[in-house]
């Protein structure tokens, strides 16, 4: 097998959803070992969707497919004494293990960092939680809609909001889950170079609401800054800032720098409009956007959104299309980087899904095995530890796998 | 004594605005030395815009540099200069790390390309972040943070039911391909550990952003179709949403059921306990079935109660319900608080100001904020003579010829 960045590294998932699986997966998708440790019911992304014709099916969830691609799959019963032997001596082999299991229910689940620890001192144990493992909050209940308006972010969104009666509005998907799963790959990582310079392990707590709070751009410093309370409401303080309707859909603009909005002007085949004192600069562009919005919407609305995403583009002037997801797997450029991969799966057939977050020349991204079937690899994973095909059997008659 | 995990670790950090800032931050965070290299014939556009400490201007004042630079060190040189190309590659020589967030193409352009860092330093490890890549027929593109969430089609998929296309309020690509920057670069001191080699990496803004999104790619994948915008809602789960408070103030707090058991909970906790035997809401395909219904029934309740007292109630029985915070709730949260998130280092222009910090707890190895982000330059003589070895008489001269500008 080609040597990848993270080939050799041992890790045991414990994961539901989305923020400990694609720890998992990011880990795996680099090279790592990952055994992903599913309860007999399955990962709750089971249930979840997108499924083919909308038809739930447990081995056919494109949410579950996607974030566990790379894995093996083990099941077991994390309620039961025997369940917690057998994760310890799953752990006992491992350099990570992963879980977003919530912090007040650790100790029962088998999740015992001290524990864990005395069998294999070199063991890292990351906890991916809403509320991290201490504080007034951290038994709360929480689920990742709580998460985006916990750590801040859903108050100030969508941003420049022309619906005052209407809640702060969540970003599409998981977005809080994946940015708790991806900063915690950057500390679960950090442990793991210190391990390799020490050989020890350590525990890892990660707080979905606290990445959240550290991804508010400069909202969370205008407080103690300068004493303002900012939301989603309010005017943008520059313009253009804005979607565009063209002949076949929608388009973004955003001026940053003056002389953006000059070869914006040029493109436009400087309007007489575009002399006003009023536009003078980007802030009382802002100031008067009620009088600039219509002007530009009516000149943008002759054209069509490629050609006007190229011809922006083309004089430096940052324009985006508003696409589709039909739109993205349409992208040549998407396309001449071979962003998206296809996966053959034994039950779900052959699928185009996302593909590498970063490129790295040989040694990077790259998808080995399709998700695992609920339990798939017992006896291949349970039979390294040592079990015989009869006392793996044995396991399974007492429902511990 | 329990040192940070880079500890010894030293990153040349070229980067502006938030995207490469962000990603440095995290090694710095993580207790690497990371020497954030300015000009003040460029600045960065993070030390220009508000908030601006008391709303008076000044470079060392604005909120959003000192948010994302905290721990840093600041080298002030001019890359235009051929003397401050030299100065800056023999930092890299005693370098672990480089960042760099300029359009695809430009560091090679200044002489500073992976291929001529690498002669200097073989086993280094280099991250390349832009909007569209470092390759492909757009990477000349311009990629702002804001753009990167209609062009990741984050856009055409957020929003209020029936509504327009919607922003998210950041811009969520430039931290984001920030974050897995510094995931890139702690895999690549894994394998360099491993290995003894350096790597290269390409990020986009845009690809990191897709990564995001399965539930969107995976339904057209299967289906050749998308989610429609629903606001707050969720496919699987009602109540699932922002509901008004007492007053009329801009207070809202967010509730969730998750399962049939959570809601029964939440009928009995808001003494509602005949809506918990109410058909329509029986079970989670009622609830969505009904769910307009239901979230006006919750309404009129919500609006009726505080949102801590709304959030302590359900906490109770155990229903996911808490305000939607603001900067202002965030800055004085008892939790966040407690837990030592909130930083507050002494500034010498701007003092002491609380900023968002760690997002973890490492047992063995403790991160902290070590200072508050770097004055402009501050770090100019100490990178010069004590990383680089240059004579105080050296370091004047390269002042006076506005190299060190």
């Amino acid at each position: 097998m080609a040597e990848q960045l993270l080939s050799g590294l041992k890790v045991v998932e414990c994961g539901n959803l989305v923020s400990a699986p694609y720890l998992g997966k990011l880990l795996a998708d680099f090279g790592a070992e990952v055994v992903k440790v599913e309860e007999p019911e399955g990962d709750l992304a089971r249930k979840r969707g997108p499924f083919p014709g909308d038809t739930p099916h447990a081995e056919k969830s494109g949410l579950f497919l996607y974030l566990n691609a790379n894995k093996f799959g083990v099941t077991l019963n994390l309620r039961n004494p025997k369940g917690h032997a057998l994760l310890q001596s799953l752990c006992s082999q491992a350099d990570i293990l992963l879980h977003n299991y919530h912090p007040k229910n650790m100790a029962s689940l088998g999740l015992d960092f001290e524990r864990l620890h005395r069998t294999n001192s070199g063991l890292i144990m990351t906890t991916i939680s809403y509320f991290g493992c201490t504080g007034p909050y951290r038994d709360y209940n929480a689920y990742e809609l709580t998460g985006t308006n916990a750590g801040g972010w859903a108050f100030i969104s969508p941003g420049a909001s022309d619906y005052p009666e209407l809640p702060p509005l969540k970003a599409f998907g998981r977005q809080a889950d994946f940015q708790g799963g991806v900063h915690a790959a950057v500390a679960t990582l950090a442990a793991y170079y210190h391990k390799c310079l020490t050989g020890e392990g350590q525990h890892v707590d990660v707080s979905v609401q606290e990445c959240i709070a550290a991804i508010l751009e400069m909202n969370f410093m205008h407080y103690s800054y300068a004493g303002r309370e900012t939301s989603r409401l309010g005017r943008r303080s520059i313009f253009p800032w804005c979607m565009l309707e063209c002949q076949d859909g929608k388009i973004f603009l955003i001026n940053v720098e003056e002389d953006q909005w000059q070869r914006l002007v040029e493109l436009i085949g400087n309007p007489e409009w575009a002399a006003l004192e009023i536009f003078k600069d980007r802030v009382t562009r802002g100031q008067n956007y009620d009088a600039l919005f219509p002007l530009l919407q009516e000149w943008a609305a002759n054209w069509k959104v490629m050609d006007l995403y190229k011809a922006g583009q083309e004089r430096r002037i940052c324009f985006a299309p508003v696409n589709t997801m039909a739109d993205l797997f349409a992208s040549a450029h998407l396309q001449a980087r071979e962003f998206f991969t296809q996966i053959s799966h034994q039950m779900a057939g052959t699928l185009t899904y996302p593909g590498a977050p970063i490129k790295v020349p040989e040694v990077g991204w790259a998808i080995r095995r399709p998700a695992p079937l609920l339990g798939q690899h017992n006896a291949e994973v349970y039979g390294r530890l040592g079990l015989s095909q009869a006392e793996i059997e044995d396991l399974r008659k007492q429902q511990v796998i | 004594m329990a040192r940070p995990p880079l500890e010894g670790i030293r990153v040349t950090d070229f980067t502006w605005a938030w995207a490469g800032p962000y990603c440095t931050l995290q090694m710095a965070h993580l207790g690497a030395e990371v020497i954030r290299i300015e000009s003040q014939k460029r600045p960065c556009v993070t030390r220009l815009i508000p908030p601006l400490a008391d709303d008076i201007p000044g470079p060392n004042r604005a909120g959003y540099f000192n948010q994302y630079n905290q721990g840093k060190k600041s080298l002030l040189l001019d890359l235009a200069r051929p003397e401050g190309v030299e100065i800056a590659k023999k930092l890299v020589a005693k370098s672990d790390i480089v960042v760099q967030n300029f359009s695809a193409g430009a560091i090679d352009r200044m002489g500073l390309g992976y291929e001529t860092l690498k002669q200097i330093k073989p086993d280094l490890i280099m991250i390349s972040i832009c909007g569209y890549g470092q390759t492909g027929p757009e990477r000349q593109y311009m990629g702002y943070g804001p753009a990167s969430v209609p062009l990741a089609g984050i856009s055409s998929l957020t929003g209020y039911r029936g509504l327009e296309p919607a922003e998210v309020g950041i811009s969520y690509g430039d931290p984001n391909a920030g974050v897995f920057g510094a995931f890139a670069a702690m895999a690549a001191l894994v394998y360099r550990h491993r290995t003894g080699k350096g790597v290269h990496v390409d990020l986009a803004l845009w690809e990191a952003l897709l990564v995001l999104m399965p539930e969107g790619l995976m339904d057209y994948a299967m289906n050749k179709t998308q989610p429609e915008r629903d606001g707050n809602r969720d496919r699987w789960m009602a109540p699932h949403g922002g509901f008004k408070c007492k007053g009329d103030d801009d207070k809202w707090v967010t509730i969730v059921c998750g399962t049939d058991a959570e809601w029964q909970a939440l009928c009995q906790a808001i003494g509602k306990p005949e809506l918990a035997a109410d058909k329509r809401f029986a079970n989670v395909t009622a609830r969505k079935a009904n769910e307009d219904t239901l979230e006006g029934i919750l309404t009129s309740w919500t609006k009726e109660h505080d949102r801590w007292e709304v959030t302590e109630l359900l906490q109770k029985v155990g229903v996911a319900a808490f305000p939607s915070m603001s900067n202002k709730d965030l800055a004085t949260d008892p939790h966040l608080a407690t837990r030592g998130y909130l930083v507050q280092k002494e500034h010498p222009e701007v003092g002491k100001r609380i900023h968002a910090g760690i997002p973890w707890h490492l047992s063995g190895t403790p991160c902290e904020v070590r200072h508050a982000a770097p004055l402009r330059g501050q770090h100019t003589d100490y990178v010069l003579g004590n990383i680089l070895g240059f004579s105080e008489a050296e370091v004047l001269k390269l002042r006076g010829d506005q190299v060190l500008y």
